[in-house]
Formats: C-alpha cells, structure tokens, sequence
C-alpha cells in the first residue's frame, strides 16, 4: 500500500467515526427545526424550510396552546433549565469535594486498608439505584428531603461519587512526594501544601472526574421522576421526557435538545483535559 | 481538616513502614465524607431490600411484611420467566459489551494516530456519552420507533416488522435497545481506551513495530495485554449498564417491555404489581454475577504486585 493510499483510507476512516457519533445528535437536531407539515411530507435526513418555532415555543408561556390539532401542555421550561443547573451544580460540588478528599486520604495517606475501602467504594458504582426507589424514597423521607432537589442532587453525587475518588486516589498515590516536600521545607502546613500544590497539578483529573459526573447525571431522568413530583421542580430531562404523550412532540424534542447544548460547550471545551486527566491518573498508578 | 501542629510540618507524609498515627486518624477524617454520603444513602435502601426478599411483602398483603425464609428464591428458580429473562439479559449483555469494546478499542486506536482532523473527531466521538443521555435516548427514539406521523413512519414501521418477522416478536425493540447502549458506550470506552494507550509508554509501542510483523500481530500480542485493565474496567461499566440502564429500555420501547432484561422486569413487578418481594429477589439475583466480575476486575486492574511505588 502506498503511503498516499494510506493516508487516504485514514482519512475515510475518522470520517465514517465522526459521522457515525454525530448521526443520531443531527438526526434530532433536523427534525427539531421542521414545521409540522414538514413532519409529515418533508424527508428525514434534511430539513428545507427551518424554522425556530418549536424552540420559541418553549418560552412562550405557561398558558396551554392550541397548534393545529394538538394542545400543547404547559412546560414551566425556564424553570426546569433552573432546576436542572442546580441539580446538577450542587450534585458537582459535593460529589468534587467529597472525592478529592477521600482522594487525598486513600491516594496519598494510605491508612492500613486503603485499598480495601477504595474497592468498597468502587463497589457501590454497580448498584442500580433505579431498583432500590422503593426503600430511597423512605431514606429521603427520614432525610426530610422528600421533593427537593436535595434529594436528587445527593443521588446523583452518590452515582458519581466511586469513578470519581478511584480516579482521584490513583493520581494522588503515586504523585512523586517531593512535589509536596519541597512545598513543606519551605514551612507550609501540609493543607497549605495541599491547596497550593497538589490541588492546582489534579487540575485534569478533577475535569475528568468532573465530566464523568455531568455524563452520569445527564443521563438520568427515571430518578429525577421519581423523586421529584412537582412539576414545577422537574428537571428538563424528566418533565420533557418521561410522559409518553409529549415525548413525540416536537417541542419536547426542541427542549431537550436545548438543554443540552451548555453541556456540549463545556465538554468541546474540556474535552481534551478529560483525556489528559484520565492519562495521568492511570500513568500514575492504574 | 484539622489544624496543622504549630511549627512543625505535620504528620510525615512518605508512607513509612508503620505510618504514624496521626496520618491514619488525618486519612480516615477524610475518607468519612465518603463513607457517610454513600451509607447514608445506599445502606438502608440495600439492606431493606435483601429483607424485603425473604419476607412475602407486597401491595395486596398486610402492612407488616412476614418472614417465608428462601420461598422467594425458590419460586424464581422454578419460573421459566426468569431463565427467559436471564438469558436475555445474558445475550443483552454479551452483545453490547462485545460491541463496545471492538468498537471503542477502533476509534481509541484510529485516535492515537496523529492527524490534523483528530481533534474534530475526538470530539464528535466523545459526544455520544458526553450528550445527554435524556437527550440521545429521544434521538434513538425519533430515529427507530418515530410517532406515527413523520414522514418516514411507514419506513420504519417496515423494517421493525421485516425484522420481527424473522426474528420473533419484540426482536426490533430489543435490537433498537442494544444499538442505543452500544453508540452511547462505546464512545466511553473509546476516549477511556485511548487514555489508557496515552498512558503507554510510546517506546514499547516502538519496540512492538520491530518485534513483530502486521499490524494484527501487534494488536493482539502488544497492545491488548497492555489495555488489559482497562478493557477490564471498561467490560465492568458495560455490566452495570446491562441491568441498571434500564430507564433506556423502557423510553426506547415506550414501556411496552417485550423483551424483558432482569432489571426492567424487577421494576415492572415492584411498580405495577407492587410485589415488592419477587422484585426484591429479581434484583438481587444478579448479586454473584456482579461480585464475581469484581474480583476479577480487581484482579487485573488493582493488583498489588503491579503497584510497587
């Protein structure tokens, strides 16, 4: 083969990946901008008359609407958007914080057992919690956290929490200690060391960890239905999408799609730290 | 954390041979958080269930569920049901994690390949698992199973019964269901697979290129046994996808479950039926599988003897 066809056959190749990951996003991205009568007799790989209508839809208002033969339902969207951040920011923060702490203590304190309480951990990642509803819904009741996106938001931290400290823990074990000694010759206290020094180097792994977590929680919405019964407090995903009904309207194919593309920003922005994090924290020790 | 002693550098921190007290009680306090978040979370719900499962408990019974000792799991060995469904979940399984890994080890190893378009396609193949999953499962949806009124529903429907009819009743749901969780999982187990060949050394790769000749050589003794703990761990998250995904079997089938995995049936038994006590067995039934895909998920990815620093 000659180095020219080579390249070529390459070239095809990243090519078919690339469209065979991007099929389905652009597939509900076309039908999303199709007006109802293209719905019916346009084609379905292209749309020719776009028209934003199924998005603008979504901010019209929470009075319900007659569009052709359908009435649309009621969909508080700004308030599920809101809802869906704050899940998902708190669900971060704690999950983060948790992690880099256990982290720090398994990875590079190593108390007898440490690898023993990492497995525990990572053990708890293969429990369904879509299973266990019945018994969670009584934890959140004792919790007093029964419809609030407290509840959601310790789930979800719950869900991510096992990647996310083995991850953590893998890097910290086996970070060459002079890193931190030297930081400690120079008379900082180990936390010091810690904030200053390691915590700035993890800056990959925690992307990494952290896209993790949003890939776990934006792909839930059984427990958001679950948990959640006031319509006013869904998020997108589980008032959009659980309802048979509105799940073929094209206005809940706008809305969920929409959500998604703060997500999508952010991870073309961090892609290439999750992939360097995910490197270091097996180079430094798988 | 606690304050630091004063003056001094704190506890040592090069893991001696007997580590210093005060470090164990530092690491402990920090691995609590953990600890309390998933224990408070998951203890009560797992060990209610491992009860619910003896008991007789269920929605037409008494409020006070009554001990019947392993009927539960006697009745489950004797309904052919279960084997159905555990077969299914099996093959459900199988299928998916096969194709997982065959295609993310391809795009992971086409991506380490430098070219100008690779972060582009990075991207577009890190997509698929970074997209919402609320989101794709509509997309698939819309896709396989679209509403009645799009204009390729009659194709669609076509297919679906073409494939039907050749394969049985609830084949094309089951098919739509495994292509769903493939597309989303193998884009994380291409970027995670690709991390892992990062993390190999490059003069091994070199060394590789001259110890062995043809690129399927290379593969298979080369660069397979260094992914080793990675297609481990990656065979792992496919595991507990195949039965706690099952939000995704049901949004693709719109609910009308025909080819039941263990999860979906475990659900569709506590919610409809309110047999709180088969449920509870159904679920656990998947217990040894899991625990022994841990061990040896550990075995490989966590070994001590590797883990000399």
């Amino acid at each position: 083969m000659t180095r020219r066809a080579r390249r070529l056959g390459h070239g095809l190749l990243l090519a078919l990946a690339a469209v065979y990951s991007l099929f389905p996003i652009y597939f509900i991205t076309i039908q999303s901008l199709k007006t109802p009568q293209e719905d019916v007799f346009g084609n379905a790989l292209y749309v020719r008359h776009a028209t934003w209508e199924n998005y603008t839809e979504l901010f019209a208002g929470s009075e319900a609407r007659v569009r052709g033969y359908v009435v649309l339902p009621r969909v508080p969207y700004l308030v599920w958007v809101a809802n869906s951040a704050v899940v998902l920011a708190v669900s971060l923060v704690v999950t983060l914080a948790v992690a880099i702490l256990a982290g720090y203590g398994l990875g590079r304190l190593q108390p007898p057992g440490w690898r023993w309480w990492r497995r525990l951990l990572f053990a708890t990642y293969a429990i369904p919690h879509t299973l266990l509803f019945i018994p969670l819904y009584r934890v959140v009741v004792a919790l007093g956290l029964d419809d609030s996106h407290g509840a959601l938001a310790l789930m979800y931290a719950t869900m991510a929490l096992p990647f996310a400290v083995w991850l953590l823990s893998a890097y910290y074990a086996n970070l060459p200690r002079e890193i931190e000694e030297s930081a400690l010759v120079e008379g900082a206290s180990p936390a010091m060391a810690f904030l200053r020094v390691i915590l700035p180097m993890s800056r990959n792994v925690l992307v990494a960890a952290a896209l993790f977590t949003v890939g776990t929680v934006g792909n839930d919405f059984m427990l958001a239905s679950i948990f959640l019964l006031d319509p006013s407090k869904q998020t997108v995903a589980a008032g959009l999408g659980v309802m048979d009904v509105s799940l073929e309207e094209l206005v809940a194919v706008a809305g969920v799609n929409l959500a998604a593309i703060p997500i999508v920003v952010a991870c073309a922005l961090l892609a290439r730290g999750y992939v360097r994090g995910l490197t270091a924290a097996m180079l430094e020790g798988a | 954390m606690p304050a630091p002693a004063p003056g001094g550098a704190g506890f040592p921190l090069r893991p001696s041979r007997r580590p210093g007290r005060r470090r164990i009680a530092v690491a402990y306090a920090l691995l609590a958080p953990s600890l309390v978040l998933v224990l408070a979370v998951l203890a009560y719900p797992l060990a209610w269930e491992t009860w619910i499962s003896f008991t007789d408990f269920s929605s037409r019974g008494g409020r006070h569920p009554t001990f019947v000792g392993l009927e539960n799991y006697r009745r489950l060995a004797g309904d052919s049901d279960f084997w159905r469904a555990s077969a299914v979940t099996g093959v459900y399984f199988s299928i998916t994690t096969a194709a997982k890994l065959a295609i993310g080890l391809g795009l992971a190893l086409l991506l380490a390949r430098p070219s100008r378009a690779r972060p582009l396609v990075f991207l577009a193949v890190f997509l698929p698992w970074a997209y919402p999953g609320g989101v794709t499962v509509v997309a698939w949806y819309w896709m396989l199973n679209p509403p009645l009124i799009t204009s390729y529903s009659v194709v669609a429907a076509d297919v679906k019964h073409a494939i039907d009819a050749v394969a049985g009743a609830g084949a094309y749901a089951f098919l739509t269901v495994i292509l769903f969780n493939i597309w989303r999982g193998a884009s994380f187990t291409a970027v995670f697979l690709l991390a892992g060949i990062n993390a190999v050394p490059t003069e091994l790769f070199e060394y590789a290129r001259l110890d062995t000749r043809g690129a399927a050589q290379r593969l298979w003794w080369i660069v397979l046994p260094l992914l080793k703990p990675y297609l481990a761990l990656a065979v792992f998250l496919s595991f507990t996808t195949a039965f706690a995904d099952l939000a995704n079997v049901w949004m693709l089938t719109g609910g009308r479950v025909v080819f039941p995995v263990i999860g979906t049936r475990a659900y569709w038994l506590g919610i409809r039926s309110g047999e709180f006590a088969q449920a509870a067995a159904w679920s656990l039934s998947l217990v040894p599988y899991l625990a022994l895909l841990l061990v040896l998920l550990f075995r490989w990815f966590d070994s001590p003897e590797e883990q000399s620093a």
